[in-house]
């Protein structure tokens, strides 16, 4: 696809939690003009993989990640590597909307006022219109910012995430599902919104809809079994699967 | 310098240091526009901290510290040599010259308490002096080392992070510094009574009267067993035998019978019967209920009938306790799955039926679980026998005669003008060490029933 | 309860009899049935009898506190005509507003002079024995509030003794009952301000609440001050921070039993550690605060951790995925959701403070002590402390204040309660 370096590479990642192992000897390159799509049969860890690319899994006592994760070639597991920078860079969006029970403007200021991204009121409102804008969703709620998050639709609510996310300005977003808890139609508005995301943020989304990765991605990666089974572009894992398993899958014979 | 005022200086100091820290930390942010792992506040807030943390830390040890280095510096002086040796006298004297010294007392009994009194003065002011300039210097010298840490690179958050999660460790530590206290003074205490008191004569011994202890064998008069057994018959069956059916059957008719509106008003004010002060009920019971029980006593021909009868202070305790077994009771049954009583309602039993040979039986760990935890309740319960029952002990097994409990003791024993040291005082401390041991293994019976209970329907 | 759930049909003779069918409708079996639902009906009525007679109790306490109460907040008032005109007095009377009246009017000989108009007027039913001792202070409080009264005659009602007091409530000795007799028309009822402004005192007539409050007030701040931070701090650790590990499960059993601890064992912490080693001030509010903030702090953390846990988890992935650090997650976002559980639990553990009186007996806060405490420092007491102080009174004027005083008591911790359930019912949240 591209020449570039990859924004994130993972090498030989293995995740457990306790004696479970989840995730076995992973390699995977995310680019930054592209949607990565993780799809597979639930339980085979895609969800997983995906939370140790921005450490979430830290917030699990008993998980280890072992391996080599790198953004821009720093080590995101290292020991200096401060955690909370690393979020800010690598957003994240979860399978159920998670607004604050705050208002709009201030779920959407939340990240910019922690890290401190605004000087002013002025630019702090420049950023939260920015963000709600990309998101697709300034136009529903311009003018009503004071109401609670949670009073959104689902749908709605989703796109608030994804506009809280975008508002810390990061270089990558990860995306865990973030349609399964929506309609058909609010489905339809976030795969746009993804579109129209892809190639300023390295977008890496989970899902179990085949349909939806072969639609909003340009690389696909096959999980199964903690394993990455086949990882290449999108056009090819549909068309033409180089593993059995892979093909299996796609043409619904299980999962 | 009176703790508040240094206390008040500190806290300014940390003000000064966080606006200052900041300001220079504004001032990296307008040089270079690049992203920083911490905000102006963060440096703030750990100079802040850093000013005022070891200041506090030390004023604090200082604190439990001075009182004895204060002790040794009057013991030091000429004066002191005059002094009896180690022992109660000498104790009394060094307080009373304490007392003086603070201001809080004005004339002495002994005239080495007041010659002392100006020495004491004396070294307290010292050490008070010695305090309050170490603190400041620590405050001064943490405040300078953290702000020549500040600079653009410094990860000011993550340290006062760090900072703050030590607090938080030491605040929790607090409920392992009261246990530990607990422990300790009972056992301390405790350990110097059995001294004087064979443990056999307290713990076997069937007499109890502190008020003529023979100073040759204090253990024939300090026999624990008439307290352990009133302490037992009032809290755990006369107590019992009012709150068991009254609590359980109301948590059986709250539960299943009640309509939710009824339910609405019917728990909470069941639930006013806990909250209603223990020394309110010790005076219901000492005024109004006392009397009756006397009277109805003399009524059914029973002579040794006391208006200070174990009968009166157990009903009343009885009430107090009823909505703790409610409550518990009421837990229990709503965790029995409802499959076990569709199953017996599908049968054609009647509701009474199904709660009697269902419910109430698949509850019964739960409920004998919050049966303990109410007994435990009860027998620490004070007040109530403080102002009801007698001060007399009696081996008895009739309710309508005067009854004497373990906490009724402690509080006799302590409150009378006696010195800290005695046998008396001490036995007040062994007896509260009883009490804290049976409560203790009540609860952890009560919670293991319970516990296995849940677990059998999870 | 013998009776089976359905007749039984013995599975060993069934083989051996022809199969019959229950006959539903037979007699025997619609008096059984009958039998079971009066059954059914009698269990229904006994639990809720145990209800009734719960909250019988409850009532039957309230009624006896106010019906003896409510006459701790009247007094009785005897109309006294005054003529104080010849009370020599070293300043002029316009100038008695300022301070140094108090000594001014004293130094008169005031009290004697009211003793003197009692005795002239009401000779025969007792003369200044009527009075209660501090009824001279009423006439000092008048001229202060207006020096012309002592130019002119006047009258003016002013608090009898205890002993009559109660004789005019109807509940006297038969001598006392005798000078209310004759006393008749001069007798009045007023409301007891007295009340809520004295400290105690060994006259009844004259013992009020203001000091003990005042002591409970100081007590509380102590407790509130270092049981709420600490209770909330430690809630969050527990909750948030702290690894699984050995200690801190140590910790969890320690908080937990502490909150089943008998008080009075508190009682015998605070004697031994803060009298006994640190020797802190005896009977001060500073002592019964600590020793209190110990018993309340783990009804507080338990309180905290319930609502802190409350808060489900999707916000704290939330706030982590924006790069939120883990002290910013807490503080930002679970404490505020938080807030309401851990208020309510706290007000709940400091009414349970403000009832407790079994700990501040062990350390000394049952002196008496007729003026209210200055400071933290100072000697106190206790409301609690000073109903049992009261109830212990032989004189029968004490009865009424003592009930009075639990009256009051109540309803502060109804008020407290109150706020507790408002608190509840407004921000609980159901996720």
């Amino acid at each position: 696809m591209s020449n570039n370096p990859p924004k994130m590479t993972a090498s030989h990642v293995d995740v457990s939690y306790g004696t479970n192992h989840a995730i076995r000897d992973v390699s995977i390159d995310v680019y930054r003009e592209d949607v990565t799509a993780f799809i597979g049969p639930s339980g085979c860890g895609k969800s997983t993989f995906l939370r140790s690319l921005n450490r979430m899994n830290d917030t699990i006592p008993t998980a280890r990640v072992s391996g080599d994760i790198r953004l821009d070639g720093e080590d995101i597991y290292a020991r200096e590597m401060d955690v909370v920078q690393l979020r800010a860079r690598v957003g994240m969006v979860f399978q159920k909307p998670n607004p604050f029970p705050k208002s709009i403007y201030e779920n959407v200021a939340y990240g910019p006022k922690i890290h401190g991204l605004a000087q002013s009121k002025g630019e702090l409102d420049r950023i939260v219109e920015r963000s709600l804008t990309r998101a697709g969703l300034w136009n529903e709620v311009k003018d009503r910012l004071s109401d609670p998050g949670t009073a959104l639709s689902g749908g709605q609510q989703q796109r608030l995430c994804i506009a809280r996310a975008i508002a810390v300005d990061p270089e990558v977003i990860l995306m865990d599902e973030p349609c399964s808890a929506l309609d058909p139609v609010a489905t339809a508005r976030i795969e746009e919104l993804i579109h129209d995301l892809r190639g300023r943020y390295a977008i890496v989304i989970v899902t179990h809809n085949m349909q939806q990765a072969a639609r909003v991605s340009q690389r696909t990666a096959f999980f199964h079994l903690g394993q990455l089974i086949e990882y290449g572009d999108t056009s090819d894992i549909f068309t033409n699967p180089r593993q059995e398993r892979t093909k299996d899958y796609i043409t619904g014979r299980y999962g | 310098m009176s703790p508040l005022t240094l206390l008040f200086l500190i806290s300014a100091l940390g003000l000064v240091a966080w606006v200052i820290a900041r300001t220079r930390a504004r001032r990296f942010r307008r040089v270079t526009r690049q992203r920083f792992s911490s905000l102006p506040q963060h440096h703030g807030w750990y100079v802040a901290l850093c000013t005022v943390v070891p200041a506090l830390t030390f004023l604090l040890i200082w604190y439990f510290v001075s009182p004895a280095l204060v002790t040794d510096a009057v013991l030091a002086t000429s004066r002191a040599a005059l002094l009896p040796p180690p022992g109660f006298d000498r104790a009394a004297i060094l307080s009373e010259a304490r007392e003086i010294a603070a201001g809080r007392a004005f004339g002495a009994f002994t005239p080495l308490g007041q010659a002392l009194a100006p020495a004491y003065a004396a070294a307290q002011a010292r050490f008070d002096t010695i305090g309050t300039v170490v603190a400041l210097l620590l405050a001064f010298a943490g405040g300078a080392w953290s702000f020549l840490r500040v600079r653009p690179g410094f990860s000011a958050r993550s340290r006062t992070e760090g900072l703050i999660m030590w607090l938080l460790l030491a605040a929790s530590l607090v409920a392992i510094a009261t246990t530990v206290g607990i422990v300790l003074s009972l056992v301390v205490e405790s350990a110097r009574f059995f001294r004087i008191v064979p443990v056999a004569d307290f713990l076997f011994g069937t007499h109890w009267s502190p008020s003529v202890i023979d100073p040759r064998d204090p253990g024939a008069a300090l026999g624990a067993v008439p307290l352990f057994w009133g302490t037992f018959f009032i809290g755990a069956v006369i107590a019992m035998a009012v709150a068991v059916p009254l609590g359980l059957m109301s948590a059986i008719y709250l539960t299943q019978y009640a309509t939710p509106r009824a339910r609405r008003w019917m728990k909470p004010l069941l639930e006013v019967l806990a909250g209603v002060p223990t020394v309110v009920y010790g005076y219901f019971a000492a005024l109004t209920v006392a009397p009756v029980v006397r009277e109805a006593g003399s009524a059914l021909g029973i002579a040794s009938a006391s208006s200070e009868s174990a009968l009166a202070a157990g009903l009343v305790m009885g009430i107090m306790i009823i909505p703790f077994v409610s409550s518990m009771a009421d837990d229990s049954l709503a965790a029995v799955p409802s499959a076990m009583r569709d199953g017996s309602l599908a049968m054609g039993a009647t509701s009474a039926e199904t709660i009697k040979r269902v419910l109430v039986p698949a509850a019964l760990p739960g409920v004998i679980g919050g049966v303990l935890l109410a007994i435990s309740r009860a027998v620490g319960e004070t007040m109530i026998v403080v102002m009801a029952a007698s001060g007399t002990a009696t081996l008895t097994l009739n309710p309508f005669a005067s009854t004497t409990t373990v906490t009724k003791q402690i509080v006799d024993l302590l409150t009378g003008e006696a010195e800290f040291a005695s046998a008396k005082t001490l036995a007040a401390f062994a007896l509260g060490l009883t009490l804290f041991a049976i409560t203790l293994l009540l609860n952890v019976v009560a919670l293991m029933v319970v516990r296995r209970y849940r677990e059998a329907y999870d | 309860m013998t009776e089976t759930l359905v007749p039984q049909a013995p599975v060993s003779t069934a083989e051996i009899a022809p199969h019959r069918p229950t006959d539903w409708r037979s007699h025997a079996m619609e008096r059984r049935i009958r039998r079971r639902y009066t059954a059914e009906r009698r269990f229904r009525l006994l639990g809720l009898g145990a209800v009734v007679v719960s909250a019988a109790c409850l009532a039957f306490l309230l009624i006896v506190m106010i019906a003896q109460g409510y006459q701790g907040f009247v007094e009785t008032r005897l109309t006294l005509p005054l003529d104080l005109r010849d009370l020599r007095l070293e300043r002029s009377p316009e100038r008695l507003k300022g301070p140094g009246a108090d000594l001014a009017l004293a130094g008169a000989g005031l009290e004697r002079a009211v003793d003197a108009a009692a005795n002239r007027a009401y000779e025969a039913e007792g003369g200044a024995a009527l009075l209660s001792d501090g009824a001279w202070l009423r006439v000092r409080d008048a001229i202060k509030h207006d020096p012309r009264l002592l130019t002119h005659p006047f009258t003016l009602a002013l608090p009898v003794a205890s002993a009559i007091d109660v004789a005019a409530k109807g509940n006297g000795t038969p001598a006392a009952e005798r000078s209310v007799a004759k006393l008749g028309a001069h007798l009045s009822c007023g409301a007891a301000w007295d009340f809520f402004t004295g400290a105690d005192s060994t006259d009844a007539a004259r013992a009020g609440i203001w000091g003990a409050l005042k002591g409970s007030l100081l007590t509380m701040v102590v407790t509130l001050a270092l049981a709420f931070p600490v209770g909330v701090l430690s809630a969050i650790y527990l909750e948030e921070y702290a690894p699984r590990n050995r200690a801190t499960d140590f910790i969890e059993v320690s908080i937990n039993n502490l909150a089943a601890v008998p008080s009075i064992v508190f009682g015998l912490l605070g004697l031994a550690v803060f009298l006994g080693t640190l020797h802190l001030p005896r009977s001060a509010p500073l002592v019964g605060g600590l020793t209190l903030a110990l018993m309340t702090m783990p009804v507080i953390v338990i309180a905290s951790r319930n609502a802190i846990r409350a808060v489900p988890p999707s916000i704290r992935d939330a706030a982590l995925a924006v790069g939120a650090s883990p002290i910013q997650v807490v503080s930002h976002h679970v404490l505020p959701l938080a807030a309401p559980g851990i208020l309510t639990g706290t007000i709940i553990g400091m009414a349970r403070a403000l009832g407790e009186t079994a700990p501040l007996l062990m350390i000394g806060m049952r002196a008496f002590i007729a003026a209210p405490p200055a400071g933290f420092t100072d000697s106190a007491t206790a409301l609690p402390v000073q109903i049992f102080l009261w109830s212990d009174q032989v004189s029968r004027g004490f009865v009424e204040k003592t009930s009075a005083a639990i009256l009051v008591l109540l309803v502060f911790l109804v008020a407290m309660n109150g706020v507790a359930i408002f608190l509840r019912n407004r921000f609980e949240t159901r996720w």
